[in-house]
């Protein structure tokens, strides 16, 4: 297990840099949801390490993916309204 | 046949890195965002090969599905000349230590990970232990809606507000339907959502003794909804004060919320369930739950507050 | 059956303001006097839960009846309940001042929103489960966003990048969490305390959870989100952000390293912490004074108020006079909360009479409403930390700390945070006070201008009367 385990630390590091390089508003998004995903790799990887399947890590990744859709949802719109009245999509 | 498995390992490794770095920095925004909804699919993959078919389901559901539809239809809201933007590199100095302190961290963490790989102990037979008390069969559901209800009733609180936040900002801004991806798309959505429908109607029933319950039922009915929708079918949802959507967006979250309380008042703690009635208040829950789940996902895909009535603002 | 009341009160804090937050949902037109009324069941419930602490002592709920590891844990102790009364008097002061406003231009939706945050902080103060936190941070963020985004079109900005930063802190919590986890199979806090030890993950897990709240608690360098969004929010919000939301980060850096993180409060992390702490008092103080805009002034006041807080590591890792050390830390999170939310409260007065913020052409007291000028010109003194103020019981606490630990650095880092807010503050203050000095024109302005007073004079109490509060506090599991 330990592969999925480097795999998701890799994917963390990648969406790390990816939210401070990149300036598009959506990109950021992007690189910040590959980065939950690679926390929720983490976490289901050790739920399959454990003795007899762990579900609580399961359970876990179920609410973070509901609670990442949500943010996630308003982060898009609040890009869309800025790109409306400001005209812009990159911020420094 | 085990010979296989590393193969596989190795090769769906290699693809979830190529799409998630494609998807970060990907010339094209649009190419971004598809590579984004691929990595969601494979990802679904790589749950299944980990044994969480659950998760598997809500990750392409909502992952793939619903966040993949909601990007797009931004991304169809921004320029179009600038889509072709290349992915620029900055790095303003406050946030040097942010970047680099994980990095080195986590680097002497792969160092140390080599001297003593971690063996979780993980809490898989204490809920197999507590699990008949909770009177649910499927062990994600008994963390789900007993052991962790708390959090359960936070995260359909997290998408409620969602919604509210984004009915804050303003009216929906995809005014008059999407433009159609494909002729052969809303044909094809028509036939398809009473299969999603059934799915969930499966996948609800199916969750009280297996895999699958309220939370994955109601990202694919979502997500069922957000298809029709890309297909060009009128929202039903509105935004009005009278009619009972209100209620409905909200039901999940009161029913959790009469629930918790409602039992201290006969001498339980909070959130408990008195033992009898486990299993059929959890079975209450999830209904109330999933329900809550599909509508405020497609309500979190319309992007503002709905109109009271669609045909004013031009929907068929 | 008598209902027990050690359950209900917490339970009440958690339930009242979500049910409040779906009836101001549904029924939008009733959405004041729904806020009225749960804001008054709120805030009676976490006073009767302060005292119930300070004359019963401290106590754990495990929710459902399942004992952590498998359920989470609620724990109600004077940390705890300190935070929720200075939430429910921030939240509640805003609140009543944001009625008081008047409905004219607001949307609908501001009580369902505003309800949501409370909801998320109680849940936040009472939570001893790292990734119940971790959800409740999450809803507190949410809601927060879209406070910030109210203040109109120049907030949109600001609000995004608040959330970015936000959102990126929760996701670093989280992967801390996740490493925790991996280890120990537990998420509650007072398992894991004992359990963890100096090891390389550990070490880890604690400095990537600390480095998502240092982001959220925008404590320097990682200050650029804080100005702009506490400044370009409308009042009443800058008041509950700068008030609560930010210190609930504070809080929980407090709790987690005087608790479970323990083990590994090393003297040169304590030092780190301290110097972040140091910088962010004089740059933010610096900031402030360079500010032409009272609110954005207000906001840098807040970098550098909070940057004491973290003075608290190493001051009790000196483990000379420690107790007096953190009780100071917790008093100024809770005076500075107070005199901060009176501080933006009144200038929303003055912006509102006024019609600017400017404060080249604010002429002092001698001008505009004097309710709003009183309030301002008594949290301001409780900010900078003068005697009898409780702002002044804070910073005292801490000096004596730090000069019976012969920590000469701190000392002086304390004394030139206070002369720095004193100058930035008294620039605003110091223009001729017998004047056009106007009884409040209106009702309404009168009334905000009121809700500022009650909350500057909150600021004020924990100097006269500090005995009780420290009772209450002294029964903080974990602490020194």
């Amino acid at each position: 297990m330990t592969f999925y385990l480097l795999l998701a630390t890799a994917l963390f590091l990648m969406a790390l840099y990816g939210v401070f390089a990149s300036r598009h508003l959506l990109r950021r998004i992007l690189a910040l949801n590959v980065m939950s995903t690679a926390v929720f790799l983490w976490l289901v990887t050790v739920a399959r390490a454990a003795p007899g399947l762990d579900p609580v890590p399961h359970a876990m990744v179920l609410t973070g993916i509901v609670v990442t859709v949500s943010t996630t949802a308003v982060a898009v719109v609040l890009v869309v309204r800025l790109r409306a009245s400001h005209r812009r999509h990159d911020l420094p | 046949m085990d010979a296989l498995v590393p193969l596989f390992d190795a090769l769906l490794g290699a693809l979830l890195l190529w799409l998630a770095w494609q998807s970060i920095f990907a010339a094209d925004l649009f190419r971004a965002v598809v590579s984004f909804m691929i990595f969601g699919l494979l990802m679904a993959l790589a749950w299944v090969r980990l044994e969480a078919p659950d998760i598997a389901l809500a990750e392409a559901a909502i992952g793939a599905g619903v966040t993949g539809a909601l990007l797009l239809s931004a991304l169809g809201r921004l320029p179009r000349e600038r889509y072709a933007e290349a992915a620029q590199h900055i790095l303003s100095h406050s946030y040097w230590l942010l970047f680099w302190a994980p990095v080195v961290l986590l680097a002497w963490f792969l160092w140390s990970l080599e001297a003593a790989p971690p063996s979780p102990p993980g809490l898989g037979e204490m809920v197999a232990i507590h699990q008949p008390a909770a009177g649910v069969d499927n062990p994600v559901t008994a963390v789900l809606l007993a052991f962790r209800a708390l959090d359960t009733l936070l995260e359909i609180g997290v998408l409620l507000l969602g919604s509210l936040a984004i009915w804050s900002l303003g009216p929906s801004p995809w005014s008059t339907g999407p433009a159609m991806p494909s002729p052969a798309l809303p044909a094809m959505a028509r036939a398809l959502f009473p299969a999603f429908v059934l799915v969930s109607v499966y996948l609800l029933w199916r969750g009280s003794h297996a895999p699958g319950g309220a939370f994955p039922a109601g990202a694919v009915m979502g997500a069922g909804g957000v298809l029709m929708l890309l297909a060009g079918a009128r929202p039903w949802l509105t935004g009005g004060e009278q009619g009972p959507w209100r209620w409905l967006l909200t039901l999940g979250l009161g029913t959790m919320l009469v629930v918790a309380s409602v039992t201290q008042f006969a001498g339980y703690v909070f959130f408990q369930y008195p033992s009898d009635w486990s299993g059929r208040l959890i079975t209450l829950l999830e209904l109330a739950a999933g329900l809550s789940i599909a509508l405020l996902l497609f309500a979190l895909y319309l992007g503002g507050q709905p109109p009271v009535r669609w045909r004013d603002r031009g929907w068929q | 059956m008598i209902p027990d009341l050690f359950q209900i009160g917490p339970s009440l804090l958690f339930v009242a303001p979500l049910f409040a937050a779906i009836a101001a949902f549904v029924r939008p037109r009733a959405g004041a006097g729904i806020y009225l009324v749960s804001a008054g069941l709120i805030t009676v419930a976490s006073l009767a839960l302060v005292l119930m602490v300070g004359t019963l002592g401290a106590w754990r709920m495990d929710l459902g009846g399942w004992v952590p590891p498998l359920g989470i844990g609620w724990q109600v102790d004077g940390l705890s309940v300190a935070m929720l009364l200075l939430t429910a008097l921030v939240m509640g002061g805003a609140g009543v001042y944001r009625v008081a406003e008047g409905d004219a231009g607001h949307s609908p939706l501001f009580w369902p929103l505003w309800l949501f945050l409370w909801g998320g902080l109680n849940a936040l103060f009472l939570s001893a489960d790292l990734f119940n936190l971790y959800v409740t941070l999450e809803l507190v963020s949410l809601a927060a966003v879209a406070l910030i985004a109210m203040g109109g079109r120049t907030a949109l900005v600001p609000a995004w990048r608040y959330f970015i930063a936000t959102l990126l802190g929760s996701t670093v919590f989280l992967m801390g969490v996740a490493l925790l986890y991996g280890q120990h199979g537990s998420l509650d806090m007072r398992l894991l305390q004992g359990a963890l030890g100096p090891a390389a993950i550990e070490l880890l897990a604690s400095l990537l959870i600390t480095l998502g709240l240092l982001l959220k608690g925008a404590v320097f360098p990682l200050h650029f989100w804080l100005p702009a969004a506490h400044g370009r929010a409308p009042s009443a919000v800058s008041a509950a952000l700068s008030g609560v939301v930010v210190t609930a980060a504070f809080y929980l850096m407090v709790r987690l390293w005087f608790g479970p993180f323990s083990p590994m409060l090393t003297p040169a992390l304590a030092l780190a912490l301290g110097a972040m702490g140091a910088m962010g008092i004089l740059w933010g103080g610096v900031m402030a004074l360079l500010q032409r805009r009272l609110k954005m002034l207000i906001a840098y006041s807040t970098v550098s108020q909070l940057g004491y807080v973290l003075l608290v590591f190493p001051l009790v890792a000196s483990g000379i006079l420690a107790a007096q050390a953190w009780h100071g830390a917790v008093v100024l999170i809770l005076t500075h909360g107070f005199a901060k939310a009176a501080l933006f409260l009144s200038a929303g007065v003055l912006i509102r009479s006024l019609g600017h913020d400017r404060i080249d052409r604010l002429k002092g007291p001698g001008q505009g409403p004097a309710l709003a000028w009183l309030a301002f010109a008594l949290g301001a003194v409780s900010l900078v930390g003068l005697p009898p103020s409780g702002g002044f019981m804070a910073k005292w606490w801490l000096l004596q700390s730090a000069l019976a630990a012969g920590a000469w650095h701190w000392a002086l880092v304390i004394l030139a945070g206070s002369l720095l807010t004193a100058v930035y503050l008294f620039r605003v203050l110091g223009g001729p006070t017998a004047g056009a000095m106007t009884p409040s024109s209106d009702h309404s302005t009168r009334a905000m201008g009121f809700t500022a007073l009650i909350l500057a004079l909150a600021a004020w109490i924990p100097g006269f009367v500090p005995i009780p509060l420290t009772g209450a506090l002294a029964d903080t599991w974990g602490m020194p």
